[in-house]
């Protein structure tokens, strides 16, 4: 979990009597990952896009009922979550994820046959993933991918936190078989 | 083969994050087709001139739809109380609207209804303002609001439900009513209600003083 600014505290207090700069101020840190979590929902960038910038309008207004001092970015990415799978569930382009071109070149290997062999691995290993059934996806692109803490991927996929915990490792054994098959 | 440790080293192309309103100000977007298709709908409703610019933002406080648009289409100015509808009861008004709110004023003024909505129009501060008040569920009121109106988020009745607009006139469309323009409005969601003040000249601090002074009986 990323550490929590001393000044987060302040800035909800601030917020929640209307202070829309300092509201601006405390959740600019998190619209990324909020972003990414949402785009892992719905694979859609519009949709992904629409869902956050209206989490962030229901985060405004529900930030009265926010508890200052308890950490802001597991709240932020459940209504960022919540309202990716409210899009999802509508039809569309899916995007499926891809690996960024420059690890595709191998150019931080150490030699063009390693790089080949790492990349296709690398490539194996997201073709695996992407085929499990979209629960476990999920799980693990929140876990591995966005590196969410527990606590965070049980918010933003609407789970238990013991759900997280067992679902994350069945779906590493499906993933392992899966991924296994390939190699 | 440490797979956790694997999946963490994927480097993913993730799409560029976009820039996000926080204050409500223009910003290009792309229109999802379900959002345009249930924006077409909406237009179709309320008549929506054809036009009109391109749609940079929209947004809903309840039954209240604000769009932010390049540029605003025509409309005129008309008064406060035209098109609001025939004149009802206090019985009927709550009837439509259950959560009702009233100014303290003796004599009460005038309530109107149409479709879902319940108006009335009165003078505060020596001012004439519209009050109307739509339950959930029911028709909507619909804005269009260019680059010169400001747009912000604001705490009403103690709760963070409410946007002031102020600035240059929008464009408000009410029900089968002609496009007109509008001045300083208060927006606000209550419990199962929509809530809208308006007034020429309306101030950010009267309109909240108005709107904490609101109560279920006249």
């Amino acid at each position: 979990v990323e550490g929590r600014p001393r000044d987060e505290r302040e800035l909800v207090l601030r917020a929640q009597h209307g202070d829309s700069r300092a509201y601006e101020e405390l959740v600019r840190p998190h619209e990324e990952i909020a972003f990414r979590v949402a785009y892992v929902i719905t694979r859609n960038a519009a949709d992904a896009e629409d869902a956050v910038q209206d989490a962030l309008v229901k985060a405004w207004r529900a930030l009265g009922r926010f508890r200052a001092g308890e950490p802001l970015r597991p709240w932020l990415l459940q209504i960022a979550a919540n309202e990716a799978r409210n899009r999802r569930r509508s039809a569309g382009r899916r995007d499926r994820l891809a690996l960024a071109a420059a690890s595709l070149s191998g150019e931080a290997a150490p030699s063009p046959e390693d790089a080949a062999l790492d990349a296709a691995q690398r490539e194996q290993l997201l073709a695996a993933l992407e085929e499990l059934p979209a629960d476990a996806r999920d799980v693990l692109a929140c876990r591995y991918l966005l590196d969410l803490s527990e606590e965070e991927t049980a918010a933003a996929l609407d789970l238990a936190r013991g759900t997280v915990k067992s679902r994350t490792s069945r779906a590493l054994d499906r993933l392992k078989e899966a991924y296994g098959s390939r190699t | 083969m440490d797979l956790e440790r694997e999946l963490r080293a994927l480097p993913i192309e993730w799409p560029a994050t976009p820039q996000f309103a926080f204050v409500l100000t223009r910003r290009r977007r792309r229109w999802p087709l379900a959002a345009a298709i249930a924006l077409a709908a909406l237009a179709a409703a309320f008549a929506v001139p054809q036009s009109r610019s391109a749609i940079l933002r929209f947004f809903d406080i309840g039954a209240d739809k604000i769009e932010f648009v390049g540029t605003l289409p025509r409309a005129e100015t008309r008064p406060l109380d035209a098109g609001l509808g025939a004149p009802v009861s206090l019985a009927e008004a709550r009837g439509i609207v259950p959560q009702l709110l009233l100014p303290r004023l003796d004599p009460r003024p005038t309530l109107h209804q149409s479709g879902g909505a319940v108006s009335l129009v009165f003078r505060f501060r020596g001012r004439p303002v519209l009050l109307s008040e739509i339950r959930d569920g029911g028709i909507f009121l619909k804005k269009l609001v260019g680059g010169q109106t400001d747009a912000v988020f604001i705490r009403v009745r103690g709760e963070f439900s409410g946007l002031w607009l102020a600035g240059n006139p929008h464009v408000f469309f009410f029900p089968r009513e002609p496009a007109r323009l509008a001045g300083n409005t208060l927006v606000w969601q209550g419990i199962g209600t929509t809530y809208r003040l308006e007034g020429p000249g309306l101030t950010k601090q009267a309109a909240l003083d108005l709107a904490a002074s609101l109560g279920d009986t006249p």
